[in-house]
């Protein structure tokens, strides 16, 4: 047996083969033809296109009723592979200037894409993007590579990668993925993210994984643990087995108390809130059993498209989760791109140090009519539930000055337009910088709520960039650092009577959250897979240990002890049969 | 040989999907057809191609010209300008 470590960023176990997953980059041969080389160079060409073609109609087949949106898409890219100009630009630059089909292709695509985003409109800029995945989709058909893609897993397996993106997560056959290991990526990062939300267990950052591991093989991907076993005897593969049995057995247990209003043994109510990124039917069905939405991320709106969404579409998409949820508050983060999250179709500047740069807030608030398309489909969406709106990357009274600067733009627009919106919308802020934190008193005064996103407060506050695997010992969430400006920030938003809850990663940790609830904390949000989990903690827990949790954890001076401690306190929680209210 | 002008009405002009939708439409008459924006004085482009008339870069209120060569030239202008006029579903 051969054991490798990795980090856990989603938990749990899974058994099964590997899927490796390479995304195509083509790799074009330029060489010139001589004339009897003309006819099989054109043939090959005529026949990728067949292949192409073909897959584009299979593809559109499939989502027909799924995905009408990326149905359209996929017929826009038909239209553009069979294109009268560019089939014959190919044929001629074969026949006429003796290009292999490879190199014909690429000069083909490369001239029109030239033109396109050179144009001034940027509707039609954006199609440089589909443009150039259709041109990729060409080249891997003339070179026969099928097509790897993680929406048709042939069978359930355990997805290995160097990484995933945002748009990887999109088409993520998450029925089929059994779990996921990459290369890359650390416990926040987006295949972090896209992990948790569907409860996959995922372990990130083994070194050379796409080498080491072949597809079709038998792993244990141990993310209790944190290892990944592979070539395992009879008897290694057994315990393996028995091990993932109780660890099944253990989310059922946690399962029980998912449907259960959150309350301490003593009777204290806890919101509980969960985290989406679409208005998908999980995500809306989730409203039976969770106080609210408490991190709508509309980033994932932006990236599914291949544009940027127009205000109908984001309307819809919000008036869908509104609705849904009722009278149950829905936070709504304003668009958070930029830092490790990119939009293909929007060119941004490459910045020396992207978290520390132009992102979240401080694009929006430059590019002025992205972020007011926003807000008109949002406060336009109010008036079908309870909406809150939340800025992120906010670092001083300035910015959120500026931000409700825009706000009131867009009301002034609707009310000329005489269209209708809540005047009860409540509006907030994220706490990702520490100076905002440090001043939460005075801002606490300016706005309705703050949400903590613990994953880039830890990364800003202990100065370690969170996608870096090798600086993963230093990004420490159980920094005496971290409980100190969070006990700061509880105490100046509940002085005040605002609401005050976590949305980033550790708000989904049982351990983590015990001395939050201490400080005065009541409202937490986390991904679909942890709500279960979450409640059955409370359910073991007393406000007079989480107070007690509070005081001792001030005590603490290091990151280790403080996590020992906590780990040790929530299992010992568990273990203790005072549970008074069991199911 | 038919020669017709006419403006881009429709609000977000020809992008991706009425780009597609001109094209196929011109790619129904036998005639060659071409497309020109009168504006920027482009040169002409094969109207049966959506990654051609996509180049021209036509948004709203642009002026533009159609001409078509064959047996169903006039036809095909008539369609074609009849379809620019209507907006692309979008008005």
């Amino acid at each position: 047996m051969i054991e490798y470590t990795g980090t856990v960023v989603s938990s749990g176990m899974a058994i099964g083969r590997v899927f490796l997953y390479k995304p195509f980059v083509p790799e074009i041969i330029r060489s010139e033809i001589l004339d009897s080389e003309v006819e099989l160079n054109l043939t090959q060409f005529e026949q990728a296109l067949a292949a192409a073609g073909s897959e584009l109609v299979k593809l559109q087949e499939k989502y027909a009723a799924l995905n009408p949106e990326k149905c359209e898409i996929l017929s826009a890219h038909q239209v553009m592979l069979e294109d009268e100009e560019i089939c014959d630009g190919i044929r001629r630059a074969i026949t006429e200037d003796h290009k292999c089909a490879a190199w014909a292709i690429q000069l083909t695509y490369d001239t029109f894409i030239d033109i396109l985003s050179g144009l001034d409109d940027p509707l039609i800029r954006e199609r440089t993007a589909d443009m150039q995945d259709v041109h990729n989709r060409l080249q891997r058909c003339l070179q026969g590579v099928p097509e790897s893609a993680l929406n048709c897993l042939a069978q359930p397996g355990i997805l290995v990668a160097e990484d995933l993106l945002p748009s990887d997560a999109v088409s993520l056959d998450v029925k089929s993925v059994l779990g996921i290991l990459t290369e890359r990526g650390g416990t926040t990062s987006h295949t972090a993210i896209i992990a948790k939300s569907h409860g996959i267990p995922a372990i990130l950052g083994i070194k050379d994984a796409c080498t080491i591991f072949e597809n079709g093989q038998e792993i244990v991907l141990d993310a209790l643990k944190g290892v990944v076993l592979a070539q395992l005897s009879e008897e290694e593969m057994r315990l393996s087995r028995d091990k993932l049995a109780s660890c099944l057995k253990d989310r059922e247990e946690a399962g029980n108390y998912l449907r259960r209003e959150a309350r301490t043994k003593d009777g204290v109510r806890i919101e509980i809130k969960i985290n989406i990124g679409s208005a998908g039917d999980k995500a809306l069905e989730a409203e039976n059993y969770t106080d609210g939405v408490g991190l709508f991320r509309s980033e994932f709106l932006y990236m599914e498209s291949s544009c940027l969404p127009s205000e109908e579409a984001q309307f819809s998409a919000y008036k869908k989760v509104l609705e849904a949820y009722g009278s149950k508050p829905v936070i709504l983060r304003t668009l958070d791109i930029g830092g490790d999250k990119k939009l293909p179709y929007m060119d941004l500047p490459t910045e020396e140090n992207p978290f520390l740069g132009k992102r979240a807030l401080r694009l929006c608030l430059e590019r002025k009519d992205i972020f007011k398309t926003q807000l008109r489909a949002a406060l336009r969406a109010s008036n079908y539930g309870n909406l809150w709106i939340m800025f992120p990357m906010v670092g001083s009274l300035d910015d959120i000055e500026a931000a409700m600067g825009i706000v009131s733009e867009a009301r002034a627009e609707l009310d000329r337009e005489g269209a209708p919106y809540r005047s009860d919308i409540k509006y907030g802020i994220m706490v990702e910088i520490p100076a905002i934190a440090l001043v939460s008193e005075f801002a606490a005064e300016m706005v309705d709520f703050a949400s903590v996103g613990t994953n880039d407060l830890c990364q800003y506050l202990t100065a370690t960039d969170r996608m870096n695997p090798e600086l993963v010992s230093y990004y420490q969430t159980y920094h005496p650092a971290m409980f100190r400006i969070l006990r700061e920030l509880i105490g100046n938003f509940a002085a005040k009577g605002k609401s005050i809850s976590i949305c980033g990663e550790a708000g989904g940790d049982p351990a983590f959250v015990i001395p939050l609830i201490g400080f005065g904390m009541r409202s937490f949000s986390m991904s679909a897979s942890s709500l279960a989990a979450m409640k059955r903690m409370i359910a073991h827990l007393d406000m007079e240990t989480a107070s007690l949790a509070a005081e001792n954890v001030l005590k603490m001076s290091r990151a280790q002890e403080i996590k020992q401690y906590l780990t040790a306190l929530s299992l010992h929680l568990l273990d203790s049969q005072a549970d008074t209210n069991k199911v | 040989m038919a020669i017709g002008e006419t403006m881009v009405v429709n609000k977000t002009g020809l992008h991706a999907r009425p780009a597609a939708t001109f094209a196929s439409a011109a790619a129904k008459f036998k005639s060659k057809i071409t497309i020109k924006n009168l504006d920027t004085d482009s040169k002409e482009v094969n109207a049966k191609s959506a990654v051609s008339v996509l180049t021209l870069g036509m948004s709203q209120n642009t002026k533009i010209r159609i001409t078509a060569d064959g047996e169903d030239a006039d036809d095909a202008v008539a369609a074609l300008t009849t379809l620019i006029d209507a907006g692309f579903g979008e008005l």
